[in-house]
């Protein structure tokens, strides 16, 4: 009797141990899976993306009034059915300013780290392919860069040169060589020295052909990696510079630009600066959750690959 | 008979990996009494590490443990306590020296500090007296200087220095049960001897019980009261010392003898290591696992896992057991 | 050593760089100094004259090496605008400043170091999970919008804490921290995320080493390993990031002290910006850059207290 409870026991216990086994199994491809197939975490954020973008692009053919038209009738109203994000204190559409706003983020957010890893790349390859003197001077400019503020750089580029779109976005660009830069000139340092670039170089291949077919191709992955994760990055400090005023002028309106005119008004009119506060944390966030799925799916691909 | 220190029912472990279930230790059971040493001896990989860390209920989050295991330690058992329950066993009543002493001490406390802290933490003691006691234990495991020691962090000792330390940390609490897995692997030769003779001087001295894990049957020949030899995750051949040398029965067992370093080899000769290699543990084959790369392997040994059988005193998973052709 | 003296070589080039440029940028490019302190409708001659008055007509070289020179004597020139000594307006506003820094990096660890760990006793957990769908939020919610928030919530909704002002010290302790917390709370709410992540990675990694598994075998409890044990050799990484940052978080007073007005360097280099006032803004940069330089040093010397094969090295020469 005993005997039999005891072995009833133990096969109660194996099937306990069992699924536990497979739970844990599970669990793993389960991680697994979720951490490489693209999920509702991808496709809703990117969904919000391509509202935000169509809106911002369509800007002049939705029918709303022009972001710097007056409504004497609705100043500093909460939203209604003529407004539906209510108005600024000049009586402007909220809604029409924050999808112009989008023009300027969403320019910036793609230009700027472009500019900047297109100049970091071409600084971090040289670095890395030809070391000695090259390397020192741009570890030095890199060190040099670093060691100002970021927004520092962009208030003195701003002040200097004044903020036009296109100056926003150089001096934006800027502040991504840096990073870039090492980044390329890691990866090229690493390739450089391969067998397939020394036997290149040995054939007499020139510099350009070199750095362009063996060293570019190689790289190009933690590049775009690294673009992804600007994106939002650029469209932040977009927000800070204008909330300072400091990016494009007046009455071209920016997100910060207009979450800084409601910031005196916040205890009467909150909704200005709290939309546009919403729209782009909403924006910022999609653009990191979209870039990370992205990311690692691209990782994925390439472990599978190897 | 002495107390019954520690006893092993059926311990199986297997982790979940992601190819599958990995069989790490599969059914070892064994008895350890008061003041014995008991020698674990298989190839890296065997199961030892997993074994010990079993009895000691540190395994990872991924090891599962089979139905029916058990491990008694001074009669109480281990599986139905919680880790609260189990946290005030580990430092008074069983401990752990570890294979690498380069990495199994903190590097940024100082060596008092990682003594003594088991004495405040499970003794209360007061940090004065966990002080002094850090000294005397230093001392007792012969480390040279032990009140300018004691103030000092692992990277400025030797390995073998710290072996010792880390011995002292295991028998701060006297435990009734010390596991060494490997306490000499990652050493100089010239020190190996030392510090077993130093694990083999604590046991007696304290009265404690030891698993004393190594992969060299040269380790366990003049120390242990009883060898178990590992392969696969089980035991496959367990003996007293004297009558293991003597009569072995299991070829695998003979091939481990065979790869003991000799004193009259050159240094640094590669052993004789065993031909092949150990079976996969998540596909295991069917049969006996060492069949396929035993001399004497037959189509029977293929077909079934041999059981553990033989005489009270020595036992062996074999089939065909060497120097026994008429007992079998 | 021989590498504590070439990173102090690199760190000097770098000082002189940062100030050539900046001086470069200020003092050549578009927006002649003389002429918007002369005014929009001078004349040629006056802004000459002005030009003549301050020496810029000598050769840019010279001016530099002379402004330099000055640095180190503590004479940082003047104000266009009100003619007050810059070095003192900065002296004047960095505490501020500092102790603006301080309080958020403050805030930043209480928060980074509890999570990180959280998250690393078990990577991809429930908390682990939950902590970083939180740190995510965090990171894409930059501080000015954070701050914003945090106004409407505490000062206007609830009426907890001021929405602008500062107090001195001298006004007392409380008086004196009631008005930093919502700056320091915003700034930190961003800071935090990054920190905990670096921390997360480094303790995953060091939860799986051999003395967190000896201090297991000890019988320590959870919380002691994490805190005693793992702490410590797990932030390595964190320590340094939290001197790098302080580049982004100077950055990020500025607009912080802007929202909530709070008299630091920040607000001092804004409005320079907006009058336009070059020396001031010539000399905050290059407060900014020391800042920096200082900063990194201070992180070497933790990296000696963290880890001892450090100290011990250093004191053996
Ligand atoms: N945490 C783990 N996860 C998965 N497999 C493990 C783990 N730890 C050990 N193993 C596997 O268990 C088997 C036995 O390992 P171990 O006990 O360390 O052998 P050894 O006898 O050398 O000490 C090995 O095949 C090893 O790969
Ligand atoms: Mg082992």
């Amino acid at each position: 009797m005993a005997d039999i409870s005891h072995s009833n026991a133990a096969s109660a216990g194996a099937a306990n141990a069992g699924t536990e086994v497979q739970d844990k199994h599970a669990a793993a491809i389960a991680l697994h899976k979720r951490r490489t197939r693209f999920g509702l975490l991808f496709w809703i954020p990117l969904g919000w993306l391509i509202i935000v973008a169509v809106a911002a692009i369509g800007a002049p053919f939705w029918g709303l009034p022009a972001p710097d038209e007056i409504d004497w009738a609705y100043l500093q109203s909460p939203p209604s059915e003529a407004h539906w994000l209510g108005t600024d204190v000049l009586g402007r559409d909220l809604l029409s300013r924050i999808i112009w706003g989008a023009r300027v983020s969403l320019t910036v957010g793609f230009a700027a780290p472009a500019i900047g890893v297109g100049a970091g790349l071409i600084l971090g390859m040289a670095a890395g392919y030809y070391r000695g003197w090259v390397d020192e001077v741009v570890g030095i400019a890199i060190d040099s860069w670093l060691a100002i503020p970021g927004l520092v750089v962009l208030l003195l580029f701003a002040v200097i040169f004044g903020g036009s779109l296109f100056m926003v976005c150089f001096s934006l660009g800027l502040l991504f060589i840096p990073t870039a830069a090492r980044i390329t000139r890691a990866a090229t340092l690493n390739y450089a020295g391969r067998e397939f670039v020394l036997a290149a170089r040995a054939l007499g291949a020139s510099d350009f052909r070199i750095l362009s077919k063996e060293v570019f191709p190689n790289i190009i992955w933690p590049l775009i990696a690294f673009i992804l994760i600007d994106i939002p990055i650029a469209i932040v400090i977009e927000g800070s510079l204008s909330f300072l005023g400091l990016s494009v002028k007046a009455p071209t309106p920016s997100w910060g630009g207009i979450i800084a005119e409601g910031r005196e008004h916040l205890s009467t009119a909150p909704w200005i600066s709290l939309y546009p506060t919403l729209v782009m944390f909403v924006t910022v966030l999609s653009f990191n959750l979209v870039g990370d799925a992205i990311r690692r799916r691209l990782a994925d691909v390439r472990e599978g690959a190897i | 008979m002495g107390e019954t220190i520690l006893e092993v029912t059926n311990q199986r472990t297997a982790f979940a990996t992601g190819r599958g279930l990995l069989q790490a230790v599969d059914g070892v059971s064994f008895t350890l009494e008061r003041g014995k040493i008991l020698g674990v001896v298989g190839e890296s990989g065997s199961g030892k590490s997993v074994l010990s860390r079993s009895i000691m209920r540190l395994l990872p989050g991924t090891a599962v443990t089979g139905p029916g295991s058990r491990v008694v330690l001074n009669g109480q058992d281990l599986m139905q306590m919680s880790e609260g329950e189990l946290r005030r066993l580990r430092g008074p009543q069983m401990a752990i020296v570890f294979q690498d002493p380069m990495t199994a001490l903190n590097p940024v406390l100082t060596i008092g500090k990682q003594i003594s802290e088991v004495l405040t933490f499970h003794l209360k003691m007061g940090k004065r007296d966990a002080r002094r006691k850090a000294v005397e234990l230093l001392r007792a495991v012969g480390l040279p200087q032990p009140d300018v020691r004691v103030d000092q962090y692992p990277h400025q000792l030797s390995g073998g220095m710290r072996q010792r330390v880390a011995i002292a940390i295991a028998i701060a609490c006297e435990p009734d049960l010390l596991i060494a897995d490997e306490p000499t692997t990652a050493l100089d030769v010239t020190v190996q001897a030392e510090i077993l003779d130093l694990l083999q001087r604590m046991v007696r001295e304290r009265n404690m019980a030891m698993v004393l894990i190594t992969h060299d049957m040269g380790v366990v020949a003049g120390r242990c009261d009883e060898v178990a030899v590992m392969y696969a995750g089980r035991i496959v051949e367990k003996a007293p010392v004297t009558e293991l040398f003597r009569n072995t029965a299991m070829p695998y067992t003979a091939a481990l003898f065979a790869s003991i370093p000799r004193v009259t080899d050159p240094p640094h000769r590669k052993l004789d290591a065993i031909e092949g290699r150990p079976p996969d543990l998540i596909n295991p084959p069917p049969g006996c696992p060492f069949a396929p790369r035993c001399r004497f392997a037959e189509e029977a040994c293929r077909r079934t896992v041999p059981e553990l059988e033989g005489t009270a005193t020595h036992q062996w998973a074999c089939i065909k057991p060497l120097n026994r052709e008429v007992a079998a | 050593m021989h590498y504590l003296f070439r990173r102090f070589q690199r760190l000097f080039i770098v000082m002189i760089v940062v100030t050539f440029v900046t001086f470069l940028l200020v003092n050549i490019l578009p927006g002649d100094v003389a002429y918007e302190m002369a005014g929009m409708d001078s004349s040629e001659a006056e802004v000459e004259a002005i030009r003549e008055e301050m020496g810029l007509n000598r050769p840019v070289l010279i001016r530099y090496a002379e402004w330099v020179g000055g640095i180190f004597t503590g004479d940082w020139g003047r104000s266009f605008i009100n003619k007050e000594d810059v070095w003192h307006a900065i002296m004047q506003r960095f505490p501020v400043s500092f102790e603006l820094m301080i309080l958020a990096q403050a805030i930043a660890l209480a928060m980074a170091i509890p999570a990180g760990m959280l998250s690393a006793y078990r990577p991809n957990g429930r908390g682990d999970r939950i902590i970083g769908a939180i740190a995510f939020a965090s990171v894409s919610m930059p501080s000015f919008m954070t701050a914003i928030l945090l106004i409407y919530f505490f000062s206007l909704h609830l009426g907890w804490l001021p929405a602008t002002g500062y107090e001195p010290l001298s006004e007392g302790l409380w008086a004196n921290l009631k008005p930093m917390i919502l700056p320091a709370l915003s700034l930190a709410l961003v800071e935090w995320t990054i920190l905990m992540r670096t921390l997360r990675v480094e303790m995953i990694s060091v939860l799986q080493e051999n003395y967190i598994a000896l201090a297991r075998a000890k019988g320590m409890s959870n919380r002691r390993i994490l805190w005693v044990h793992a702490l410590r050799p797990s932030s390595f990484s964190m320590i340094t990031l939290l001197g790098l940052q302080v580049a982004r978080l100077l950055g990020g007073t500025i607009i912080i002290e802007q929202i909530f007005g709070i008299p630091g360097v920040g607000r001092l280099l804004i409005h320079a910006v907006y009058t336009r006032d070059f020396i001031v803004i010539q000399g905050c940069v290059t407060f900014f850059a020391l800042a920096f330089v200082t900063a990194n040093f201070l992180v070497d010397i933790a990296y000696a207290w963290l880890d001892p094969r450090v100290r011990t090295r250093g004191a053996h020469g």
